[in-house]
């Protein structure tokens, strides 16, 4: 029995594409021979084409965020597959400006490799190609993981901030290094209670004791190298709070963005509950929450779970993020 | 006047290549599936066959009347195949050297030099590290790919190319026999550890049939071509 509402797994991802690019065809077309989605409309004054993709199976991310204020094209790859470097190079041709295209790339190896063969090859043809590379995982920022920090939910705010930053026409290499910045001040932790279900097998990608916790875990089903037991959620909360304050260090007057996004079961309900718990703890230390975000953004297929991300910023990076934006996950 | 690294070369080098990864699919596979994930003689073969595809396209429209005879053609033709139609890693990494030897020759043209091919070679080279990160020792394509270069770039001035060439394959074989004792740190075979240990890497082998190819099909034009030096 199938475990999603499918045909079949192969057409899991081009049937969502097609639906997608119907549902919200006044923001974006959707380039079906070459792979992408490009916006429908975006500010004239942008002189740096900016571009992400990845693995399907997150969504909103990736589509959900190209359009006027945010991505220009996006590339999505099979459910937590690389996209092939020819969607990028060719999505990369087509949303170019002037001075180039900024790739967003989270860090895994497929995506570096893939984003990097569509990067040499745009040098071939002398169009000027930046990497901006995503890397907020606490839970893997280990030496013995020699891949590095993986790219989660932290690729969210980037997005938004990069592309507020490029509609002020922003060069590429200002662009590239704000987003470095930006990535060096950015971390997210995730748990589950509950793997997501593996669309090759309709089987849960692992297995956890009732009451017990994974915390750590990836966007791609990847285990933590920690299982604890569930408890209060305000204890987690608090846990996981300290653990990214205790990484990305803000000055007490520096603005600190939040994001509480859903991994793709997990309600409202809840997410506002954890929110607010969320909100309690910065409060507590002295942080001041500038921005927030409530809700799923990256997610990881049907995973019960919820990753917090904190980014530090400050007031040109904060006037980036508020500058008007129309997605179909992200308007305001 | 013909000389070396006119298109009847270019085009035997990739007749010959095509005809090697046929030969060696079976073995390639082998070897891929002692070591990684057991697709790369498969995605070798798919990838000279959408060449041989594209290069019979391409000859369709030079006698529409686009331009003929352009040595750097059949290599642009391989680029195009193995970085549009293959999946994978190494695929689409053959892909980018592919595309920095055609880039030497269509710089060079029918006058290219050893120096300007060991440009070529160096320039993939380079490529596939800043995309893949491996380095010399990681039992990877690099492994055959450095020290092709280095023989490349290491002939004295005026080394016929058919000379060179066939340095670079030695070369390249060796690095083959090397990574046999390598244990892996890029890339699928990575994750089988000792395992490994013994197997030569298939990536490694295709780099070493590219320039095998290249010095037999210059070996076998020699006497018909005018050999630049």
């Amino acid at each position: 029995m199938a475990a999603y509402f499918e045909n079949s797994t192969d057409d899991l991802v081009p049937n969502a594409l097609a639906g997608f690019a119907r549902a919200h065809a006044d923001l974006v077309v959707h380039d079906v021979e070459n792979g992408f989605l490009a916006a429908r409309h975006t500010s004239p004054s942008r002189r740096v084409g900016l571009l992400s993709g990845g693995g399907s199976g997150h969504e909103p991310m990736h589509a959900g965020f190209v359009g006027a204020g945010m991505l220009d094209a996006a590339c999505p790859g099979r459910v937590f597959a690389s996209p092939h470097n020819r969607q990028v190079y060719k999505a990369s041709l087509a949303v170019a400006r002037d001075e180039g295209v900024l790739h967003i790339v989270k860090n895994y190896t497929g995506d570096r490799i893939n984003f990097g063969i569509a990067a040499e090859r745009l040098a071939h043809q002398d169009i000027p190609c930046a990497r901006v590379l995503v890397d907020d995982d606490l839970a893997s920022d280990s030496e013995d993981i020699a891949a590095g920090r993986r790219g989660t939910g932290g690729t969210v705010l980037l997005e938004k901030i990069l592309g507020g930053a490029a509609d002020t026409g922003l060069g590429l290499e200002e662009l590239a290094g704000l987003g470095a910045a930006l990535a060096g001040r950015c971390r997210t932790l995730s748990v589950a209670s509950t793997a997501h279900t593996a669309p090759t097998t309709g089987r849960p990608a692992f297995e956890l004791a009732a009451g017990e916790l994974e915390y750590g875990v990836g966007i791609h089903g990847e285990r933590a190298d920690r299982t604890r037991k569930e408890g209060p959620v305000s204890a987690l909360v608090r846990e996981m709070t300290d653990a990214l304050l205790a990484a990305v260090r803000p000055a007490p007057e520096e603005p600190v963005l939040a994001l509480v996004n859903g991994l793709g079961a997990v309600t409202p309900l809840e997410l506002y509950g954890i929110f607010g718990e969320l909100g309690q703890v910065l409060d507590e230390r002295g942080v001041h929450l500038a921005r927030h975000l409530v809700g799923d953004y990256v997610t990881a297929l049907d995973m019960r779970g919820f990753s917090l991300t904190l980014l530090v910023a400050d007031s040109r990076t904060l006037g980036y993020y508020d500058a008007p934006v129309r997605t179909a996950a992200l308007s305001w | 006047m013909a000389t070396a690294f006119d298109s009847t070369f270019t085009n035997g080098w990739m007749d010959r290549f095509a005809a090697s990864a046929h030969a060696t699919e079976t073995e390639l596979t082998t070897l891929d599936q002692q070591v990684g994930d057991g697709d790369f003689g498969v995605n070798l073969s798919a990838g000279v066959r959408a060449t041989q595809r594209l290069r019979s396209e391409s000859d369709g429209n030079a006698a529409a009347g686009a331009a003929q005879d352009d040595p750097s053609a059949p290599l642009g033709s391989a680029a195009s195949a193995f970085l549009d139609e293959i999946g994978g890693t190494s695929g689409p990494l053959f892909g980018l050297l592919f595309q920095a030897l055609s880039a030497a020759v269509a710089a060079e043209g029918p006058l290219l030099t050893t120096t300007g091919l060991a440009a070529g070679t160096e320039n993939g080279l380079a490529a596939i590290r800043r995309v893949g990160d491996a380095k010399p020792g990681d039992k990877t394509l690099v492994d055959a790919l450095t020290p092709a270069a280095e023989a490349l770039r290491a002939a004295p001035d005026g080394t016929p190319p058919d000379r060179a060439l066939a340095l670079a394959a030695d070369a390249a074989w060796q690095g083959v026999r090397d990574t046999a004792a390598l244990r892996a740190r890029m890339g699928r075979a990575s994750y089988v550890g000792e395992r490994a240990s013994g197997i030569p890497d298939p990536g490694a082998v295709g780099v070493a049939l590219l320039f095998a190819s290249a010095a037999g099909t210059i070996g076998s034009l020699g006497p018909h071509l005018r050999i630049t030096g």
